[in-house]
């Protein structure tokens, strides 16, 4: 199938994307997830989302109504780091949200009215997100920095942790 | 395919049991968070480099998640040694171990001699007897691996050794010798119940599905475990992903379906790699995609990823989410049998329920049925975390009490000095179990009897560190967040449930609001669509129903006691103190060297800051902040030093002139305090400087209580009580002496002559101790020889006594009577860990050579023909089962001795003398405590109100006189009808800069009197802080009273 052109950006990639997942069960979730992953700053940007819908041909508003669903999927540019605070159960009993304070502290994010779940600094290199629960219980508080999960998190690990990131190189 | 899998039987085989030394290394996600990645890299490189004959693999996960990172290493035909808490840099240590043949004795946890994977036993060999058992282990011991049977043992990316330790033989046992009806049969005989949390029987939906009508059918696993606190599904997964596969076919043969989905949350990127990595294997095998030889049956199986929604977790939302839609909920009937994914008949399964499957096909129904309870057979896995000292995941047959999960299995609570609260089971569908209810066995009805869920199985363990209210909080702001929205009750009835809860957090909710929030919850649960929202409200309504005094604590009195609210404290250790102290004040104003405002600062506060800065338990430090960075900063320590330099420098007049030139005018009141103990001294100073006439009666000739009449001389010198008293004269506080209430003075009097009457008599009544000889000649009661110590300076007692009990009582009965040359021992029916007394007190007692027999309970006391006592008899004891108090139940041996003394010293506990009470007519409770208003101390008599030992129990001296402080702001409210306690305190003046520079420096120790110097005399022990070590120590604190806002 020849890719449909978009004036904004290159498609190819999406369209091996959705080539690639055919009729499997779940396939609009696996399109979505896989096309934030390889959109830079990882979100799914309106042309995207467009996109994918007239080639699924599956209505905008439907797949709209998936991306503000699930918290997986961003609407928004994210930072060059990821910095995910876990909130579980667990987490929260072993002072999670005074961690989730710090860092954004730490990182001089002030969020803004009404904002929860997902901040992201003003010069784009980190995000701060929650999330439910990584399953990491029993090594609470955990994080992850850019995926890599760090447990019996304590203010001061924190400060070596985002000192180490502060100082890395952005990746390209 | 039938010798391609033989063939990966042999290889799995050699792969488990190798020929060469090996070493497997637990790689689930966390043994990775905790460095298992970096360390299998280590050992990977140092076998390459130095091109060494030892086999390296990667395995599941054991579950012990608390001493990870694990590796197993395993020398041919010897057991296999779990190795626990490895670290990089023990991977030379480990070599060397390797070729000597010998490792480390401080990693090695355990070993493993055999181990039963259900279809197969591998024999690793025997040896080693000095290491335990993997099942001698306290975490392991009374677990039961059926699920976990393979986890932490084989390499979950290797399908050969799944083979070789029985798997998929099940499956081809199925499918060539059974029929699906007998298949489901089978699971229906085994009462196997779902794992998801509800229970219901796995069998009858199977033959719900079986028996639908139509051609395509599909079955789905439910691997979208979303709750916080739980992770058995994820582990299960990334340990030993063909389980899962191996039980979703059998189901999906038994069930008519061809066709397989498994739902996984995103979140487990690991389980998803290791998950599709197996399907691949599964495929590659002939066993999914093809028709399996010996059979007509075949399969295909796919993983969908979630998206990061909780909802759908409930099935009908989950459908939803993998047809391509926003995970909405549908109501059932249908029922997913009758129209499921794409309307086709579905039947859905947890992993866990599915991971059951191929023991039961495997074993067989009645082998199964052997284990758990008789409504509730198998096992279950439970994530054990929170609060306590082992975390990880538990696999206990059903039935088993909470008790042996916490305590037994758990090892009680995390922290040295906290006491476990609760356990929050099920997660935000579930409910919060208070600890006394730990003997409830968990199985699906009890724990819905006592309205929590078993769910998936999370247990998340609390502390007195944990608020109830934010944890109710925590899930409703979850649920909110994670409603799909579809309903009312649950979009709205959340949103405004968490309002409400908000409000209490906050200390501005009413209690017209608790009972509002209580009857929304009702609704909510008896309204919403589907399972997420009819649950939901659980754990708001266990809260209310086992905690509703915290509720009311933040109602009534706008605090929070375990110092998770943060609106309604600055600093912990201010919220911690029993008399609200303001701790950074005064540490403050040290450090800037105003010594004089730093006293007026602390007796403000409390006006026996001498006093209790010997003798309190220093409720300040088990919440001090800086704690986590060494040991917590020394707060008594500090108000003792302050008391003891301004007296020394006698500049105290100063600020006793400043207190009583701001006096309020005489009110014309009339008050009479009932007990001049730290509950009765502490009401009256406030009362009186509020301008009351107050007037102190006491049984005793002086004042202070069980300040003067209990506490031993060597801990609290009496000059500096005295001293403190000073203050009182100063003031204008009457005191009557030698006037006891219920035979010297009556309430009725009292309530006459006075505007208000403050009872504070404490607790000094002896608990029987039911034993024969009590009455002998020697037998004496704790309280009263110390009180006889006080009184007279000595005591009339023979050479050696045994001291009967565990608490601060019995502690200084000891001491005391080993200053006068009595040769003393304690027996305690418990261990030393349970005793009640002050941790300090105890370790001085041993440094001091007193005698402790533990696990000794006393019998009978014997005494001679003239009725003197000669021996107490007792058993020995050995600990036994957990109690709800989270200690070990005293169990008779049978062995009986008798220990010679001349005096026996009881001292098992003090209560309220409830039969004076009944007396003057003041209703008590079954505690035999007085029943009051809570948090606003008036009796059933009109005019009469009463704090301290007296409301509570037994408690604190701090505790009584925090209580009293409340008391007397409310009566003084009473009387005047306006709120003016608040002005009699000044706000000061000094720094709010947190310290730049943390001064790394553990916990000043003040002076002590050496042991040699103690014996024959009441000397006090410790000495106090010099200048210059308070100083210092003032320095430790965090200044964590200032926040730093992030949202400012």
């Amino acid at each position: 199938m020849e890719a449909t052109k978009s004036p904004y950006f290159d498609t190819v990639a999406y369209d091996a994307i959705i080539d690639a997942c055919n009729d499997s069960p779940g396939r609009l979730l696996t399109v979505l997830e896989e096309a934030q992953k390889i959109t830079p700053h990882q979100y799914l940007p309106e042309p995207v989302l467009r996109h994918i819908a007239k080639r699924l041909d599956v209505p905008l508003s439907r797949i709209y109504s998936i991306v503000t669903f699930y918290s997986f999927f961003n609407l928004k540019p994210q930072g060059d780091h990821t910095i995910t605070v876990c909130r579980g159960t667990a987490c929260h009993t072993r002072g999670s949200k005074m961690l989730l304070d710090d860092v954004l502290l730490r990182l001089g994010i002030k969020p803004k009215e009404g904002e929860t779940g997902s901040f992201t600094s003003e010069d784009m290199r980190f995000t701060v997100k929650t999330v439910a629960c990584f399953g990491q219980c029993a090594l609470a508080p955990v994080i992850a920095i850019d995926e890599v999960i760090y447990s019996n998190v304590t203010s001061e690990k924190l400060e070596t942790l985002l000192k180490k990131l502060a100082s890395r190189k952005v990746k390209s | 395919m039938n010798a391609r899998f033989d063939e990966l039987k042999n290889i799995g085989q050699r792969l488990i049991r190798p020929q060469t030394p090996a070493i497997a290394v637990g790689m689930g996600t966390c043994g990775i968070g905790n460095g298992a990645d970096q360390l299998f890299e280590a050992f990977r490189t140092t076998i390459a480099e130095r091109n060494l004959d030892i086999q390296l693999r990667q395995v599941g996960c054991l579950g012990y998640c608390a001493d990870e990172p694990l590796v197993n290493i395993y020398f041919p035909g010897k057991p296999l040694l779990v190795l626990h808490k490895v670290v990089k840099r023990d991977v030379t240590a480990i070599f060397k171990g390797i070729e000597k043949g010998t490792l480390p004795k401080r990693l090695v946890l355990c070993k493993i001699s055999k181990w039963d994977h259900l279809s197969t036993v591998v024999e690793y060999g025997e040896g080693y007897p000095d290491i335990p058992e993997w099942n001698e282990v306290p975490f392991f011991k009374r677990q039961m691996k059926l699920i976990m049977r393979d986890a932490g043992l084989i390499d979950p990316s290797s399908i050969s050794e799944y083979i070789a330790v029985g798997g998929y033989a099940a499956l081809l046992k199925a499918v060539r010798t059974m029929t699906p009806e007998a298949v489901v049969e089978e699971v229906k005989d085994a009462k196997l119940r779902g794992r998801g949390g509800a229970g219901f029987s796995t069998g009858i939906k199977w033959e719900l599905l079986r028996k639908a009508p139509g051609e395509k059918k599909y079955i789905i696993c439910n691997a979208d475990e979303g709750d916080p606190g739980a992770y058995m599904n994820r582990n299960e997964i990334e340990s030993d992903p063909h389980m899962l596969i191996e039980g979703m076919m059998i189901g999906a043969y038994a069930m008519g379906a061809q066709e397989g989905i498994i739902y996984i949350r995103a979140e487990y990127p690991l389980a998803v790699e290791r998950l599709t990595n197996a399907v691949k294997q599964a495929t590659e095998l002939g066993l999914i995609g093809s028709v399996i030889p010996g059979s007509d049956f075949s399969f295909t199986l796919s993983v969908v990823k979630g998206a990061g929604a909780f909802v759908c977790g409930e099935e009908t939302s989950l459908m939803s989410s993998i047809e391509g839609y926003a995970g909405r909920a549908r109501p059932r009937p249908p029922f997913p049998a009758q129209k499921g994914y794409l309307g086709c008949p579905t039947n859905i399964n947890n992993v866990e329920t599915w991971c059951n499957v191929p023991v039961v096909i495997g074993k067989g129904s009645a082998w199964y049925k052997a284990t758990g309870t008789e409504k509730s057979p198998g096992t279950k896995v439970f994530s054990l975390v929170g609060k306590v000292k082992n975390t990880g995941l538990v696999e206990l047959p059903l039935g088993e009490p909470l008790s042996t999960l916490v305590y037994e299995i758990g090892g009680g609570a995390a922290g040295k000095e906290k006491r476990i609260k609760a356990v929050q089971s099920g997660g935000p569908s579930g409910g919060c179990i208070p600890a006394d209810k730990f003997s409830t066995p968990v199985d699906y009805e009890s724990l819905a009897e006592i309205g929590a869920i078993m769910g998936s199985g999370g247990m998340v363990v609390l502390d007195q560190d944990n608020c109830m209210v934010d944890t109710a909080r925590y899930f409703i702001e979850f649920t909110k967040n994670e409603s799909c929205g579809k309903c009312v009750p649950c979009r709205e009835g959340l949103a405004q449930e968490l309002e409400l809860l908000d409000k209490v957090v906050n200390g501005k909710a009413t209690q017209e609001e608790l009972t509002l929030m209580e009857s929304l919850a009702n609704s909510i649960g008896d309204t919403a669509l589907c399972g997420f929202g009819q649950t939901a409200p659980n754990p708001v309504l266990t809260t209310l129903k086992y905690f509703r005094n915290e509720y009311e604590e933040h109602i009534l009195r706008q605090h929070c006691s375990a110092g998770v609210c943060e609106a309604l404290f600055d600093a912990l250790c201010v919220n911690s103190c029993p008399m609200h102290m303001n701790i950074p004040a005064y540490l403050e104003l040290l450090k800037e060297n105003r010594l004089e405002e730093a006293f007026e600062s602390t007796i403000r506060d409390n006006p026996l800051p001498g006093t209790i800065g010997r003798i309190c338990h220093f409720h300040c430090q088990m919440r001090c902040r800086r704690e986590t960075v060494d040991t917590p900063v020394h707060q008594g320590e500090i108000h003792r030093y302050l008391a003891d330099t301004i007296y020394k420098m006698g500049s105290e007049q100063k600020i006793y002139e400043t207190l009583m030139t701001e006096k309020k005018p005489a009110t014309g009141k009339k008050v009479a305090i009932v007990g001049a103990g730290p509950a009765g001294l502490a009401a009256a100073f406030y009362l009186v400087r509020l301008g009351h006439d107050v007037i102190v009666y006491d049984a005793n000739p002086k004042a202070g209580g069980v300040l003067r009449y209990g506490i031993p001389a060597y801990r609290l010198p009496r000059e500096v009580l005295d001293k403190e008293l000073e203050l009182y004269k100063a003031l204008g506080v009457k005191f009557r002496f030698n006037k006891r209430l219920g035979t010297d003075i009556h309430l009725e009097y009292l309530e006459k002559e006075f505007d208000a009457v403050f009872l504070a008599i404490g607790a000094y009544e002896h608990m029987d101790l039911p034993i024969p000889g009590t009455e002998y000649k020697g037998v004496i009661q704790g309280t009263v020889l110390l009180d006889t110590l006080e009184r007279k300076s000595r005591v009339s007692v023979g050479k050696k006594a045994v001291i009967i009990g565990g608490g601060n009582v019995a502690i200084d009965a000891a001491r005391s009577l080993w200053r006068v040359g009595t040769d003393v021992t304690v027996v305690y029916r418990r261990s030393r860990d349970a005793m009640p007394a002050n941790k300090l007190e105890i370790e001085e007692a041993v440094a001091e050579g007193i005698n402790f027999e533990f696990f000794t309970a006393p019998l009978s006391i014997k005494a001679d023909a003239k009725g003197k006592v000669i021996a107490l008899e007792v058993m020995e004891m050995t600990g036994g089962t957990f109690d709800t108090s989270g200690r070990r139940k005293p169990i008779e041996t049978g062995k009986t001795r008798d220990i010679a003394c001349d005096n026996v010293i009881i001292a098992t506990g003090e209560r309220v003398d409830s039969g004076l009470l009944e007396r003057e007519k003041i209703v008590t409770t079954k505690w035999g405590t007085v029943c009051v208003e809570p948090y606003r101390y008036k009796t059933n008599r009109e005019r009469v109100y009463a704090a301290g030992d007296m409301v509570s129990g037994p408690s604190t001296a701090a505790e009584a006189m925090g209580l009293a402080r409340e008391a007397a702001s409310f009566i003084d409210f009473e009387l005047m009808g306006v709120k003016r306690f608040d002005q009699l305190f000044k706000t000061f003046d000094y720094s709010h800069e947190p310290p730049t520079e943390i001064v790394m420096t553990k916990q000043i120790e003040p002076r002590h009197l050496s042991v040699a110097s103690r014996r024959g005399n009441f000397q006090e022990i410790n000495r106090g802080y010099m200048g210059d070590q308070a100083r210092l120590e003032a320095t430790r604190c965090l200044r964590c009273d200032i926040r730093l806002s992030a949202r400012g």
